[in-house]
């Protein structure tokens, strides 16, 4: 089994940043952007959003996977929530509203009409989600594609994780090959004894039951070889003192920079939303009069 | 001795990285199954890892196995960062550890009984907390958080749960003497 990681070196702008100032960046701006449903602050965002992803010089092809899932998402939250149930859209759109039908839609082969509830607000409500979650979206579906796996035990324990949590980390990514490996050896060692894995058919209980010849022999493999581990790295006084990382990382001044851009989103966020209190759900005139309303 | 849940010692750092690790390839390696006639829905085998590695190894080798599992099979397949479903997914690994210090055989129908107990617990917080957080971050309302969100996460987390763990645990119960520990 091949297991790969989606990173590869990219000479872009993203990658010139220290990876503890990236974390700092795409945090602070997930908390700032959830703060606002106002659609000037939301397009402030998404525009800051897709300026990060892009400075990442993935390509589209690279990460259209991740988009799809976003994609699948995003049309059910709207069709489901904001168009078809209304739900109050999590309380932040106000009751009543312009109705998109307010006479109602004729339906066919019956006379009558279906007196649907959606609003302009809704929509607009609707754009402000795409907007929002297109912004998130771009910050953090880009980390696994400008992220070297290497480096997060460091960047992790340079953010204040304490060492042993950092060098956990650090572990389950050099495991991960050779867990894959393992897993290899124990599907072609089942199908030696007949075992047909692309016959997993069935039910949802019976597909799962059929995969323990799988689960169980690599589990039980891969704890028997942490008792080796653990004992090595006891013998090796792991833990006595704080450790040393083989890659080291420094601040630079587009760092700090990037640091305090961070700062000013999160802070300001904060000022305009519980300071001045605005940022709330609204909706603008243009669109309330590009209806006739 | 008594045992403490919330030592973090050389076995349980080595421990906690296997279970990510080990979440980590299964979650890929079985994505190729599907809920019968629900499409685009993976069942995901896998969260039995941070189940089981929590009632064996403790609620923070729990957490962490589901947590950074979660990230680093997210990270392999492309599917990007999302911190709140990574929170439900170490959730489902912390609240089965709670019992770990209570467990001395593995096999035993008193054991397996308890710890099917909080694997529900484990998967009705774990996946609770993610979907709630949904409507924090995506404004959804509670209808869409229920039944697009919790309840699609739920029923396949809980009968991947049920089913496997007791057979890992049966299963550990056998080599566990072998360790010496």
């Amino acid at each position: 089994m091949l297991v790969t990681w989606r990173y590869r070196p990219r000479n872009s702008l993203m990658s010139r940043f220290d990876p503890r100032a990236r974390w700092i960046f795409s945090l602070a701006f997930l908390f700032a952007a959830t703060m606002f449903w106002d659609a000037r602050f939301l397009a402030f965002y998404f525009f800051i959003g897709f300026a990060w992803y892009f400075s990442g010089g993935a390509s589209f092809r690279d990460t259209k996977r991740g988009w799809l899932l976003v994609g699948v998402l995003l049309t059910m939250m709207i069709v489901v929530n904001t168009i078809i149930t209304g739900g109050g859209a999590g309380g932040v759109v106000p009751e009543g509203g312009t109705l998109v039908w307010p006479e109602g839609i004729p339906l066919p082969f019956a006379d009558t009409v279906w007196h649907f509830g959606l609003t302009w607000e809704r929509l607009w409500f609707a754009i402000c989600q795409i907007l929002r979650i297109g912004g998130i979206s771009a910050v953090f579906l880009i980390i696994p594609f400008t992220m070297d796996p290497r480096v997060y035990g460091v960047t992790f324990r340079g953010l204040g994780l304490p060492d042993r949590f950092a060098y956990s980390m650090e572990l389950a990514f050099r495991y991960v090959p050779t867990l894959a490996r393992d897993f290899g050896t124990t599907v072609d060692a089942q199908r030696a004894r007949g075992y047909e894995v692309e016959r997993v058919k069935g039910g949802l209980v019976r597909q799962i039951l059929r995969l323990a010849p799988l689960i169980v022999p690599v589990t039980m493999n891969s704890i028997l070889m942490g008792e080796d581990v653990t004992n090595a790295m006891d013998l090796r006084c792991f833990g006595q003192r704080p450790r040393t990382w083989l890659y080291e990382l420094k601040y630079r001044w587009q760092d700090y920079a990037l640091i305090v851009f961070s700062l000013l989103i999160l802070v300001g966020g904060i000022a305009m939303k519980y300071g001045f209190q605005i940022g709330n759900f609204w909706v603008p005139d243009f669109w309330l009069h590009l209806v006739g309303s | 001795m008594k045992k403490s849940i919330w030592k973090f010692g050389t076995r349980e750092v080595v421990y906690s990285a296997i279970g990510a690790a080990l979440y980590a390839v299964l979650a890929v390696s079985t994505n190729f199954l599907q809920i019968p006639s629900a499409g685009n829905v993976s069942v995901r085998p896998a969260v039995a890892i941070p189940m089981f590695f929590g009632i064996v190894f403790g609620p923070i080798v729990g957490f962490i196995a589901g947590f950074l599992g979660n990230i680093i099979s997210d990270l392999i397949a492309g599917y990007g960062f999302w911190f709140w479903w990574d929170l439900g997914n170490g959730l489902m690994g912390f609240i089965p550890g709670l019992i770990a210090a209570s467990l001395v055989s593995y096999k035993d129908w008193k054991s397996i009984l308890k710890a099917e107990l909080f694997v529900i617990l484990g998967v009705l917080v774990g996946m609770g907390v993610a979907a709630i957080s949904e409507m924090w971050v995506s404004g959804a309302d509670i209808n869409t958080v229920i039944f697009g969100n919790f309840v699609p996460a739920v029923i396949p987390n809980l009968i991947n749960g049920l089913i496997l763990v007791p057979i890992l645990m049966i299963a550990y119960d056998a080599i566990a003497k072998r360790s010496g520990r």
